[in-house]
């Protein structure tokens, strides 16, 4: 894989937290967007003085933006915003204005629905997808969200359809309420249901019930759309020209985190391509006369070669590349152009080795 | 946010916060985005708190167990290990606890199988908002009293949350649940919580970070969202892998010394960023060049013990 060619269309970053996925994002969008190539960078949460760089405040959240880097083809970020995009599509599916305010107006919805079943991972890969089919870019590059799960991103569209098929959503959407919000039934079976009706409100409440069941009630439509959606999601993630790039720690108590990620993707029909491994470590002559951050960085870069080659034999049909260890994080375009070009030149230096 | 935390009189209670040593908080929750050493500073601070005698016990949330390396024992697999002396883990699956609760509750054992391996069942202890979380906060809250606490002489539990989004929602989840849910024993034991979290002689909040800008970004954003939200103010917000402090006189020879200069001065700017926006305790952990095991957890402990013995005002 080399970001000046015209394939892959669309490259997903992921990797543990603090690993620097979202400069190494950034600075790939940098030399895609250099060599030609309409790229849309998606970031989850870059730091501050990142969306400074990239010129995207609060703006990036509600659409995406243009960065201002003078390369040949168009370099867009976006922002993602679980909660926004969640709303847009509840927009979207509802079949009228009445039951888009219901749903959006629900206290279920508004304080809890965010995290339920998956769905603020989904949203990630929600806007992805949108993006993929309309956006008109040539190459679009995700950094992944903080998850959970590192990979709960991953598997939150089968885990929808899963919840879809699961009964859990044909229970909920039973009418169990009558009109004035009184358990079905519960009078009809007199004194029985009326215990029946206070031991309920007792466990979970019956205010929290009847809003769930709103919400689903209210939902219910638009689940046929999320269903088949969230199979065309799963579809885009496992096409054969989408590559993951994993990005990984050097030392060696990070190796089971980039184990697990290949492991991961590759059970889940997923095309790992490179593993970038970030921030190695200088290797350093021992001096008997140094001083304690010449004493460290040697630890260090021992530490790290052996991370390394341990990692390098244990996924030997994945092209390791490694990024040394910079001075600080890049924090002007010049700089991350230049971080940009290091895996650019890296990368092709690996060409034909199953990328 | 600016001066927020210098400003006097939201929680008067925490204005005066004696050391680490003088006052016992029952649950101290740590947390910190991945890859700052949260794990790594729960243990020291776990081994801080065992070596002055409490009762301690570490509580780790992640199904990739480390902290039994960390203190040099084989994994626990989800039972309580000692350590050493005042000083056991517990690798905590969220879900035993839920089931847990499902078995005791539902004595029938051929019932309450049935509802744990419904895929209803599944699917709501998975995908309830809250309830995670929830079963966390009681598991730890139930450790210091009853059976495990006769067991065990536990003082004080220091939980090593899990690496999720901000560890805001980890706190503020049992008040969300128990908005939603008012009675019964999930709404009991949600109000008991939401108790517990706010109390300031309870329960402690410890911030982890490295003085580096993304991670020194969230932790400026977590002290800000714990005060919005909860009101409260962490016990201290400890700066973890600092490089070595560069000796002023200090002529850089090549490009290995220049790093190291560099990398120092990159935490000192975030430093000075923590020390503008956070008046409290702020222990520093050095960088060293040990393997993760029990004597990297010795060195770290004596660190935090001595930069927070008299850290109170």
């Amino acid at each position: 894989m080399r970001l000046r060619d015209r394939e892959p269309p669309l490259v997903i970053v992921v990797g543990s937290g603090g690993v620097g996925k979202t400069t190494l994002a950034a600075a790939m969008g940098l030399v895609s967007a250099g060599a030609g190539h309409d790229t849309l960078v998606m970031t989850f949460d870059p730091s501050l003085r990142l969306k400074d760089t990239l010129g995207v405040g609060e703006r990036a959240r509600g659409q995406d933006v243009d960065v201002e880097a003078g390369t040949r083809g168009r370099l867009v970020a976006g922002l993602l915003d679980p909660r926004r995009t969640f709303d847009q599509l509840v927009a979207r599916y509802a079949p009228d204005s009445v039951a888009r305010e219901r749903i959006l107006g629900n206290r279920f919805y508004d304080q809890l629905a965010g995290s339920l079943a998956g769905i603020l991972e989904y949203m990630a890969v929600e806007r992805l997808y949108e993006a993929h089919e309309t956006g008109g870019y040539d190459r679009i590059i995700l950094d992944t969200p903080p998850t959970r799960q590192a990979l709960d991103f991953l598997e939150a569209p089968a885990r929808i359809v899963g919840f879809l098929d699961s009964g859990a959503l044909k229970i909920a959407l039973k009418e169990w309420f009558d009109d004035q919000g009184r358990l079905k039934g519960a009078r009809k079976w007199g004194f029985l249901g009326q215990s029946f009706e206070r031991w309920l409100d007792e466990i979970v409440g019956l205010d929290l019930l009847r809003d769930m069941a709103e919400f689903f009630k209210a939902f219910g439509p638009l689940f046929e759309g999320f269903r088949k959606r969230a199979q065309d999601v799963q579809a885009l993630l496992q096409a054969p020209q989408t590559r993951f790039v994993l990005v990984a720690g050097p030392a060696e108590e990070r190796i089971p985190d980039a184990l697990f990620f290949a492991r991961k993707l590759g059970e889940a029909g997923h095309h790992l391509g490179p593993v970038v491994v970030n921030r190695v470590h200088p290797l350093v002559e021992a001096d008997p006369a140094g001083n304690p951050g010449r004493e460290l960085l040697a630890w260090q870069g021992r530490r790290d070669q052996a991370g390394i080659e341990r990692l390098g034999a244990l996924l030997r049909e994945h092209p390791l590349v490694t990024i040394p260890l910079l001075p600080s994080e890049p924090t002007d375009l010049e700089s991350l152009m230049a971080l940009g070009r290091q895996v650019e030149e890296r990368l092709g230096g690996r060409e034909g080795v199953g990328a | 946010m600016g001066d927020c935390y210098h400003r006097a009189g939201y929680h008067a209670a925490t204005m005066t916060q004696p050391s680490f040593d003088a006052r016992l908080l029952p649950l101290l929750v740590v947390t910190g985005k991945g890859g700052v050493g949260k794990t790594t500073v729960a243990a020291a601070l776990a081994g801080a708190s065992a070596g002055l005698g409490h009762g301690t016990l570490l509580v780790e949330v992640d199904p990739r167990e480390n902290a039994h390396q960390m203190l040099g024992i084989p994994p626990s697999g989800g039972e309580v290990a000692e350590a050493r002396e005042h000083l056991w883990l517990q690798n905590l699956r969220p879900r035993d606890v839920l089931d847990r609760i499902v078995r005791d509750r539902v004595r029938l054992a051929v019932v309450s199988r049935r509802i744990i391996e419904s895929p209803v069942y599944q699917q709501f202890a998975e995908g309830c908002p809250g309830l995670e979380e929830l079963a966390i906060l009681g598991h730890c809250s139930s450790c210091l009293k009853g059976e495990v606490l006769a067991r065990h002489r536990i003082d004080r539990v220091i939980l090593d949350a899990p690496a999720t989004g901000h560890g805001v929602s980890l706190l503020a989840a049992p008040e969300l649940v128990a908005d939603a849910i008012t009675a019964g024993p999930i709404g009991r034991l949600a109000g008991e919580l939401s108790e517990l979290v706010r109390d300031p002689d309870r329960c402690g909040v410890v911030a982890v970070t490295k003085a580096e800008e993304m991670p020194m970004d969230e932790t400026l954003e977590l002290l800000e969202a714990l005060r919005d939200r909860l009101h409260r103010r962490p016990e201290m917000v400890v700066a973890n892998g600092l490089y070595p402090e560069v000796p002023p006189d200090f002529e850089p020879r090549d490009a290995v010394d220049r790093l190291w200069v560099d990398r120092r001065r990159v935490n000192e700017r975030q430093l000075e960023r923590l020390g503008g926006r956070w008046d409290g305790p702020r222990p520093e952990l050095r960088q060293l060049p040990m393997e993760r095991g029990p004597e990297l957890v010795d060195r770290l402990a004596a660190d935090l013990r001595a930069q927070l013995r008299g850290s109170g005002r």
